[in-house]
Formats: C-alpha cells, sequence, structure tokens
C-alpha cells in the first residue's frame, strides 16, 4: 500500500466485479467481503504489495481492471493463509490471490510489471520436468528471463554465494535430480489439463 | 361530605423508629392539628397494622388518615382502604433513609412531614368520575394502507366495532403497490410475496369492520368516548359517534423534482425507486429512453433523506427496498449487475441477513456519496470512502434514487384552513425555539427556526378538529405526528387520537403492522378509561378532573391556550369548558390561572398552598434556613426517593412536596413561600424543549417560562433572584438528587436569610 491511488479517470469496467465473482477460484465469496481490513492488517508483507487484499478487493468492485490485474498484491502473497484463517466473512483470500495471479498471467497483464511471474515460470518449468526444482537451472531460467545481458549480470553478482552454496553442499554440481516416476507425473499433469479444460477453468 | 374522622397513623418499621423520635411526631398531630386518633405501630404494613386501620374504618371511627410512613410511591395496595382518603407522609426514604437519625433537624423535618400530610389531608377528596355521556365503543381508523387495515382487524378481533375510512377508491396504500415484499418472517432472507391482498380480503370480510373508501373527514368534535366525527363521501355528509380513532394516514414520497443535484431530470433513466417498483410489478424492466433491457443499475442511497437541506431524517425503508430491488434485478437476469451505493447502510436486526443475501447473490455495495449523477453518460460519480477517491459508475442502464417519506401528518388533497387555524397551528407546535405561547406570560418572539417552512408537510387537516386550539394532529419537528416517540408511542397531543405507521416516523409494513397493534390498544384503553371517568397515560386510573369556577373565572383564556392536549374549550360567552375524558389531569390549566379558581378534588391550588404554610419556620438567628422543593411526581420525585433507598444524604433544610407536573405549579405558592419565610425556592422538573422528557409535553417549558418572570416578583419583594431556581432532573438522575439540592442549600446558605421570616 506504498502506492499512490490509480488514476481514476480511466480504465474502469463495470463488469468487472461481475467477472471475478464468477470466474476467479473463491470469486463468489469474495462478494461477502465486508472491508474489516482484516486481511490487510494480518498480512506479514502487505507494505511490500501495492494494495493489501482489503482494497484490492474493494478495487474489483469499483471495476478498477486495469490496477488490480497488473497489481503485485497476487504475486507477493506468499500463501501463509494468516488472511484466510482471519477473515470474519469467510472469504478465502490466499485462493483468490492465486487464480488473480493465474488468470493475469494469462491475459497477458502481469508481464508487463513482475518479476515474479518469470520466476513462477522457471520454477513451473523445473518442477514439471524433473519432478522436483533444481536450484541452478531454476535461477538460470530467472535470470536469462530478463534477456541475455541482465541474466549475464544477475549471475555474476550472485556467483559468490552460489559457490559458497557448493561448498557447503547445499547445492550440487552435475545432472539435476529427478523423480522416479516421471512418466506418471506427466500424465497426472495432463489429466489435470484435461479436466481443467472440461470444467472450463481456463 | 359526612363528618370528617381523620386520623394519623405512625410507622416505626424500616429504620423509622430509630431515626426520629415518634413520640414526639405523634404529640405534633394532636396538639397542634387535635387529631383524636393517632397510633403508633411497628409496621403498619403487616397485616397487624393493616387489620388495625381497617377495624378502624369499618367501625366508623375513622374515614381519612394519613399514613406517616414510607413514601407515596410504595404499598399503593395495601394502604386502600375502600373510599377513606388517604394521604402518606414519608418518613422513610427522605427523613429516616437520608437524614442522621437521632439529629435535631432530622426531628424538625419529621414533624413537618406530619404537619404537610395532615394539612394535605383537610383539602382532599376522594374524586367522583366525570363519565362520559353518549359512549361509544368504536375505533375509527383513518386510512387503508397496511397500518389501517391491520389496525381495524386487531380492533376488530379485540372485540371492537370499526369504522374504516380511505380517502382513495381502494384498500391497501402504497403497499399494494409494490411488486414484492421484503423478507418479514423467517430465515429473513428472500424477497417474499406481497400479502397485502390478503389482509385486504380479510378486513372486506370482516363484519365488524365498515369500510368507506372514497371518504373524508370534514369535522370531529367531543372527546374519547364521544367524538363526532362528520364523513363526507362524495360530497354526502353523515356523521358517526366514536370512541377513539387511529391515524394511519401514511406517507407521501418526497418530492424528486427537487433532486435535481442527484441527476433527477437529466433522463428518463434517472427514476425514482417508486417508479422501479412499477416496472418490477409489471414484469418489463427496460429502459425508458429506447426500450433496452436493463442490465446494469445503480441505486443512490439517501436521495433526500438524511441531508439538512432536503429531508434531515433517516427514511429508514429505502436501505432495504434498494436491496431488495437490486435482488429482484439481479436474479431475473443473469447478466444483470447491480450497484448500491450507499453512505451507511441502515439495515437493522434481521434485515442483516437479507443484505448478507444482497452480497452473496452478487448485489455490489459501494461505500460513499454520490457527488455527481449525469444522466446523459449514464454515470454516478461517488466518493468512495474505501479507496479515498472518486469512482464512475458508468456507462448504465438506469439509476434509482431512493427518495424517502414524508409523513401525511396533514392531507395534500384538502384546502389549508385559515392559517391563524392551521400551518400557524401547526408552525408553533414544531418551533423548538418559539416561546410556548403562555398567554400573559409570552416572551418575545425567540430565534427564528430555520427549518419550520421543511418541517410542515403542506395540506389540510386530516380530522379537522374542533378544538379550540386548532383543527390539526400537532406535529413534531421534521412533521410526524406524534408526541415522544420512545416514551409516549403512539400518543399524540389529542387524548384518544393516537398514530400509527410512518405518520409517526418512518417504517416498513412489518414495523408498521406491529404499529398499528400497539395504536389500536391504545385506542381500547382510551375507550374504557373514559367509560370509567378515568384519566389517560401517564396518570392511568386518575379519576379527578379539573373542575373550573366560573363565579371567579375571569375568562382570561389562559388555560384554554396553555393545556398541552387541547382538552378546554370555549363557549358562546368566552367561558372555558372542559372536556375530561381529553384531559391528562396535568394540572397546567391549573397552574396557568391567575384567580386559582381550577381544582381538582385531591389537588388544588388551596392545597399546597396551606401545606407550604403548615411548616413551621424558625426565625432568622436559628441558622436554620428552608428551601421549599416543588418536585414532579413523574421524574424527580422517584429520583429523590431512589436516592433516598441508596442512602444518599442531603440538607435536613429542605422540605419537598410532589406535584402532578411543573406545568401545575402556581405563581401563588411561589410568592406564599416567599412570604412565609422559605429562603430558596427550587422547582425540580422533566427537560423541556424540542428533545423534553416531560409526560405532560409541554407542562415543563410552560413553567419555565412562567418562572423566566419570578425575577420581577423577586425583585419587587427585595429579594435576590437566586432564591428561586428550576432544575431537571430525570428518573435516572438519583446520585445527582443529593448534589444539586446541597449546592442549591450551599448557596442559600451562604445569603442573608429571607427578610419576611416571621411577619
Ligand atoms: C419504493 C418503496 C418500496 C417499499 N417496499 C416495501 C417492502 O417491500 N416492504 C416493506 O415492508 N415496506 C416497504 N416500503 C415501505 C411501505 O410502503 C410502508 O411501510 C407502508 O406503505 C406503510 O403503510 P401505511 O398504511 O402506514 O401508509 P400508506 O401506504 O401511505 O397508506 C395510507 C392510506 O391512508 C390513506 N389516507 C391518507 N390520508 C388520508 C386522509 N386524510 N383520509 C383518509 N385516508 C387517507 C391513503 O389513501 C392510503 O390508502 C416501501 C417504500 C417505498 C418508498
Ligand atoms: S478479512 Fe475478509 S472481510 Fe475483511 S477485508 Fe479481508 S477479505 Fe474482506
Ligand atoms: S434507510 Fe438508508 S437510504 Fe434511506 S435514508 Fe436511511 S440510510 Fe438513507
Ligand atoms: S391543562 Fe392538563 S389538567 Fe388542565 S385540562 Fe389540560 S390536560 Fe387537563
Amino acid at each position: 500500500m506504498t502506492v499512490a491511488p490509480p488514476d481514476t479517470s480511466t480504465k474502469y469496467d463495470l463488469d468487472f466485479a461481475k467477472w471475478v465473482y464468477e470466474n476467479i477460484e473463491g470469486g463468489d465469496k469474495l462478494a461477502l467481503c465486508m472491508q474489516c481490513g482484516v486481511c490487510s492488517g494480518s498480512c506479514p508483507i502487505g507494505v511490500q504489495m501495492d494494495y493489501g487484499p482489503r482494497k484490492l478487493f474493494m478495487m474489483i468492485r469499483a471495476g478498477m481492471k486495469e490496477e488490480v490485474m497488473t497489481s503485485s498484491t497476487q504475486w507477493n502473497c506468499t500463501s501463509c493463509y494468516r488472511c484466510v484463517v482471519r477473515c470474519p466473512r469467510s472469504v478465502p483470500v490466499t485462493y483468490i490471490l492465486q487464480d488473480l495471479a493465474a488468470k493475469s498471467a494469462e491475459l497477458g497483464y502481469a508481464q508487463k510489471t513482475n518479476e515474479n511471474v518469470n520466476f513462477a515460470r522457471s520454477f513451473w518449468w523445473s518442477a514439471k520436468t524433473f519432478g522436483r526444482t533444481d536450484e541452478r537451472l531454476v535461477t538460470a531460467l530467472y535470470y536469462f528471463s530478463f534477456g541475455l545481458k541482465e541474466g549475464y549480470q544477475r549471475g555474476l553478482a550472485n556467483l559468490k554465494i552460489a559457490l559458497n552454496f557448493v561448498k557447503r553442499g547445499r547445492m550440487h554440481i552435475g545432472l539435476p535430480h529427478r523423480i522416479k516416476g516421471r512418466r506418471q507425473l506427466k500424465a497426472i499433469l495432463a489429466k489435470a489439463e484435461e479436466i481443467a479444460k472440461r470444467e472450463g477453468l481456463h | 361530605m359526612s363528618e370528617k374522622k381523620p386520623a394519623v397513623y405512625l410507622c416505626k418499621g424500616c429504620g423509622i423508629g430509630e431515626a426520629v423520635d415518634v413520640d414526639a411526631l405523634e404529640t405534633v398531630a394532636k396538639s397542634e392539628f387535635k387529631i383524636g386518633r393517632c397510633l403508633q405501630h411497628a409496621a403498619l404494613c403487616s397485616d397487624d397494622g393493616l387489620a388495625t386501620i381497617r377495624n378502624d374504618v369499618e367501625s366508623g371511627s375513622v374515614n381519612r388518615m394519613v399514613i406517616a410512613a414510607c413514601s407515596h410511591r410504595v404499598m399503593t395496595d395495601k394502604f386502600q382502604f375502600g373510599a377513606a382518603p388517604v394521604v402518606r407522609a414519608g418518613l422513610r426514604e427522605q427523613v429516616a433513609w437520608s437524614q442522621p437519625a437521632k439529629a435535631e433537624d432530622t426531628q424538625m423535618l419529621a414533624a413537618d412531614q406530619i404537619r404537610m400530610g395532615v394539612t394535605q389531608l383537610s383539602r382532599t377528596e376522594t374524586p367522583a368520575p366525570s363519565v362520559v355521556q353518549e359512549f361509544s365503543r368504536t375505533v375509527m381508523v383513518v386510512g387503508g394502507g397496511i397500518t389501517g387495515l391491520t389496525a381495524a382487524r386487531e380492533a376488530a378481533k379485540a372485540g371492537y366495532p370499526v369504522l374504516l375510512v380511505e380517502k382513495t377508491d381502494r384498500l391497501g396504500g402504497w403497499a399494494a403497490k409494490w411488486s414484492a415484499r421484503m423478507p418479514h418472517r423467517p430465515p429473513y432472507r428472500d424477497v417474499q410475496p406481497n400479502d397485502v391482498g390478503k389482509l385486504v380480503t380479510a378486513v372486506q370480510a370482516d363484519k365488524q369492520i365498515t369500510v368507506k373508501t372514497n371518504t373524508l373527514i370534514t369535522r370531529t368534535a367531543g372527546q374519547p368516548g364521544a367524538f363526532a366525527v362528520t364523513l363526507s363521501q362524495g360530497g354526502q355528509e353523515t356523521t358517526e359517534r366514536v370512541g377513539a380513532i387511529v391515524v394511519a394516514t401514511g406517507w407521501r414520497p418526497y418530492d424528486a423534482s427537487k433532486l435535481g443535484h442527484l441527476g433527477h431530470g437529466s433522463s428518463p433513466d434517472v427514476v425514482t425507486g417508486i417508479e422501479l417498483e412499477a416496472m418490477l410489478k409489471a414484469g418489463t424492466l427496460t429502459r425508458k429512453s429506447n426500450g433496452a433491457p436493463v442490465e446494469r443499475i445503480a441505486f443512490v442511497q439517501c436521495a433526500g433523506s438524511r441531508d439538512p437541506d432536503h429531508l434531515p431524517y433517516c427514511s429508514s425503508v429505502c436501505c432495504g427496498v434498494s436491496i431488495k430491488q437490486a435482488l429482484q434485478v439481479v436474479t431475473r437476469s443473469p447478466k444483470a449487475s447491480a450497484y448500491i451505493v450507499y453512505e451507511e447502510l441502515r439495515t437493522p436486526g434481521t434485515a442483516e441477513e437479507f443484505y448478507r443475501q444482497a452480497q452473496k447473490a452478487g448485489v455490489i455495495f459501494m461505500k460513499g456519496k454520490a457527488g455527481k449523477v449525469d444522466g446523459g453518460r449514464m454515470t454516478v460519480t461517488y466518493q468512495d470512502e474505501l479507496l479515498g477517491m472518486d469512482v464512475p459508475l458508468g456507462p448504465l442502464d438506469m439509476i434509482v434514487l431512493a427518495t424517502g417519506m414524508v409523513p401525511n401528518s396533514t392531507n395534500p388533497d384538502a384546502p389549508a384552513v385559515e392559517p391563524e387555524k392551521g400551518e400557524a397551528q401547526l408552525k408553533d407546535d414544531i418551533n423548538p425555539v418559539a416561546p410556548i405561547k403562555v398567554a400573559g406570560y409570552l416572551s418575545g418572539e425567540g430565534k427564528a427556526w430555520p427549518h419550520i417552512d421543511k418541517g410542515v408537510p403542506p395540506g389540510g387537516p386530516i380530522l379537522n378538529l374542533q378544538y379550540r386550539q386548532g383543527p390539526h394532529i400537532p406535529i413534531l419537528a421534521d412533521g410526524f405526528s406524534d408526541s415522544h416517540y420512545i416514551c409516549f408511542p403512539y400518543e399524540t397531543r389529542r387524548s384518544g387520537i393516537y398514530t400509527a405507521g410512518p405518520v409517526r416516523r418512518p417504517m416498513d409494513m412489518a414495523e408498521s403492522a406491529e404499529d398499528a397493534m400497539g395504536a389500536v390498544l391504545k385506542a381500547i384503553q382510551a375507550i374504557e378509561g373514559s367509560k370509567m371517568g378515568s384519566s389517560l397515560h401517564p396518570r392511568v386510573g386518575d379519576l379527578s378532573f379539573p373542575k373550573i369556577g366560573h363565579d371567579k373565572c375571569t375568562k382570561c383564556r389562559r388555560c384554554t391556550v396553555e393545556c398541552p392536549f387541547g382538552a378546554i374549550d370555549e363557549d358562546e360567552q368566552g367561558r372555558p369548558v372542559i372536556n375530561p375524558s381529553r384531559c391528562r389531569r396535568c394540572g397546567t390549566c391549573m397552574g396557568a390561572c391567575p384567580v386559582q379558581t381550577i381544582t381538582f378534588d385531591n389537588y388544588n391550588p388551596q392545597m399546597v398552598n396551606a401545606m407550604i404554610e403548615a411548616n413551621e419556620i424558625p426565625d432568622e438567628f436559628s441558622e436554620k434556613p428552608r428551601i421549599l422543593v416543588l418536585a414532579c411526581e413523574n421524574d424527580a420525585y422517584p429520583a429523590i426517593d431512589m436516592a433516598g433507598i441508596n442512602r444518599h444524604q442531603w440538607s435536613p433544610f429542605v422540605r419537598i412536596i410532589p406535584v402532578r407536573c411543573l406545568g401545575s405549579v402556581t405563581m401563588q405558592w411561589i410568592s406564599t413561600a416567599l412570604q412565609k419565610g422559605y429562603d430558596g425556592i427550587m422547582l425540580m422538573g422533566c427537560k423541556s424543549g424540542d428533545d423534553y422528557q416531560c409526560h405532560f409535553v409541554k407542562g415543563s417549558g410552560i413553567a419555565k417560562e412562567r418562572m423566566s418572570k419570578v425575577g420581577e416578583t423577586l425583585k419587587s419583594l427585595m429579594l435576590e433572584k437566586e432564591r428561586v431556581t428550576m432544575e431537571e432532573v430525570s428518573i435516572a438522575d438519583s446520585h445527582r438528587v443529593p448534589e444539586v439540592v446541597n449546592k442549591f442549600a450551599e448557596l442559600i446558605g451562604a445569603m442573608d436569610p429571607n427578610p419576611m421570616k416571621g411577619f
């Protein structure tokens, strides 16, 4: 909540709230939000979000589509679930933020603004390819997602840390670790994709 | 009246015996007042004590008595012996429990209590009631909306014949026009079908109820138990006799053409909630401008309500109504979205369930004040309090202004009567800063009250009362017909005439129906009370009534003007005529009468005057000042009793006399007290003004007005004006009583004694 309120004159979409209520996981429950602010007050990283969840939810109602979809809120949420536990109206705040993140990436809003999108993509590539995350590859992929030059610079800047990790056995050299049943993992993910399609979750 | 055989019974229980010398008190009664039968008892309220008194009465040796014991407010059922007048001299709460035991001053106080009691007894009679002639049990209900229909049904169910008068050609009022009803039954979540039709059918089928539609009331004369009402149905007049009247004339919508700032008139698609009801009822929700379906709709709450430039009050139903309408809109079409722009959403009690239901269904609530409504672009721009910025909502298909309610305390379709009697009467009623018209004591013009024109709903009188004080039912500040909606619901300032529903304060149908039941119960009380000659609220059961000594009356008209309830008319010779069943027995007329010729059998100027004189006034060298407290029986006196019950102590120099209302205090008592040598006088009563708590509405205000003139009297007697004061004490103020009394006692103690002592 460190950012000044967005420009008010444009970018309103009266149907946005309805869209969120109907298309975002937990969005129907969002309708019950009474703007008490318990979620924002409970959020350990609320200060690092463009808007706390409470305000983001009111912006949804006000139809501020652009600001909501490009907000850092849904990307910076660490899924600690404090807000979910505390919300007096049982709004599943975390789920809503997660799905807002997914939808904003899907609809092309998120790339414009947020590094966490790139990280999420790298993370997911590793997870789905090896069945686990490989720090080196995730990091490298993430760094180079910003371009060759910046990837190189970021890598250099963190080289010393990486070497120390290796020295202490926290990071290994060699082929990435993989799980055994990668074929099954693939099948699981394919099935999930199929279900999502069938249920119209995309 | 047969020979007076008085007795004084002295109780020694509850600590009285330990606090005062009861033998000495008996001596006061015997030697000073020659009371033959005096008796001390360890506990007069015990079976033995009561039996002793009963024996005396039944044997014929005693036919009136002073019970010197606890306060007159307790044990009233026990200390009642047939028709024998009973006066209670309080020795418990205001002596034994609030003064140091066995002190000289305590004893003097107790002796004075006996003196006042015996004196009061010598001037009191058991009242003979005035019973209404040509009595009628019929309840007349004015207005056939949900309130009136419910009132009629309930009165009929209770066994009273009903005359239901409706000015239009059909029953149901506004409610009959509504598409559906806000939930009024558990689980209070969903819009419910409008069931007013059923009530209309039930009323029409009820043989106890006579329905007169297309009918107006042209005149109402008489009093509770015997009103004579002239009805005009298509120009044809008939006169009916009715016992009590329930006024359920409902409301009219606030004039939306005054809401240009909220876009009214800027587009045909900016409508009022009432217009939307009609569309929802007809089932065609389309834009008026182009016939397109309404998909996006916004409601602007408090349109004209809670706005000092329009209606200063909350109309109370529009929040629920907009929720109802928005729910209907979003359930009609899955594509529709509805926005409610509100500052505070007022959904008391179970309405909260309805609110939540609307949230669940996707109605979107936006908190903030609507700034600009643009009918051209169909946008509502409002100041969002939760985002801290202006938010434009648009483009919308329809904008609904949730307009408020104006009470039908007048009839907008009836011609206004002569200004002097009509509008001027109402303006006087609602003007909290106007001097109360106290003939002979009028204190200038008073400040102009800015809202006076907005407070009086335009129109002629509903009942056209043939009362000396004017044809209207008095109203309160915002134009509602009521007297005090918390303390005395349904009561108007015209006895036997009760208001119910939004004419009294804004309310929904369920509240209106409940209100109707309350008003009907009041109406029944009025009928039964007038049959017995008994007073109505707050002196229920009081059979006394004011009597005017026409030989002494100077026709000054003060009583007719000052009676808070318009109970006194004038005959052709200009003499005051009391309508006993309109009278609430406050005694304000008695306090007004400059020649003290208005009296009650058991309360009159002479009686209190004699009580004031009965007390012993120590001489100026004794350093024992005397302070007279005239305390209102409704609030101040109970507060004093409670202070005693809580064992608070206060100055022993105070002598307290209960009065029916400060309005009944005559200036003669004040001058008597000063001449007798009392050093200070305090009037203790209820709050006056527009937020008054006076049980007789204007009594304490009138007293205040009269007292504002007392300074001159004091000056002519060469006395300090601080010697006479007035204090507002409510029933919850018992802890304050000692402080108030002691402070005044200190002030008086610091002055020289009243030089009139001993004259
Ligand atoms: C848009 C809107 C929607 C509403 N919807 C709901 C709802 O869903 N649920 C709910 O509970 N409440 C609702 N309300 C409130 C509801 O309308 C009132 O509570 C109700 O109308 C009160 O009924 P009433 O009988 O007191 O008054 P009215 O309905 O005004 O009836 C008064 C009757 O008295 C007659 N009358 C007036 N003057 C005279 C006279 N001088 N002589 C003879 N007859 C006279 C009138 O012709 C009328 O028939 C709504 C209000 C609004 C503005
Ligand atoms: S805690 Fe729940 S109700 Fe409160 S603001 Fe957050 S989401 Fe809304
Ligand atoms: S009921 Fe609601 S809309 Fe109506 S005046 Fe009151 S607060 Fe405003
Ligand atoms: S002033 Fe009071 S006591 Fe006198 S007539 Fe009016 S209501 Fe009755």
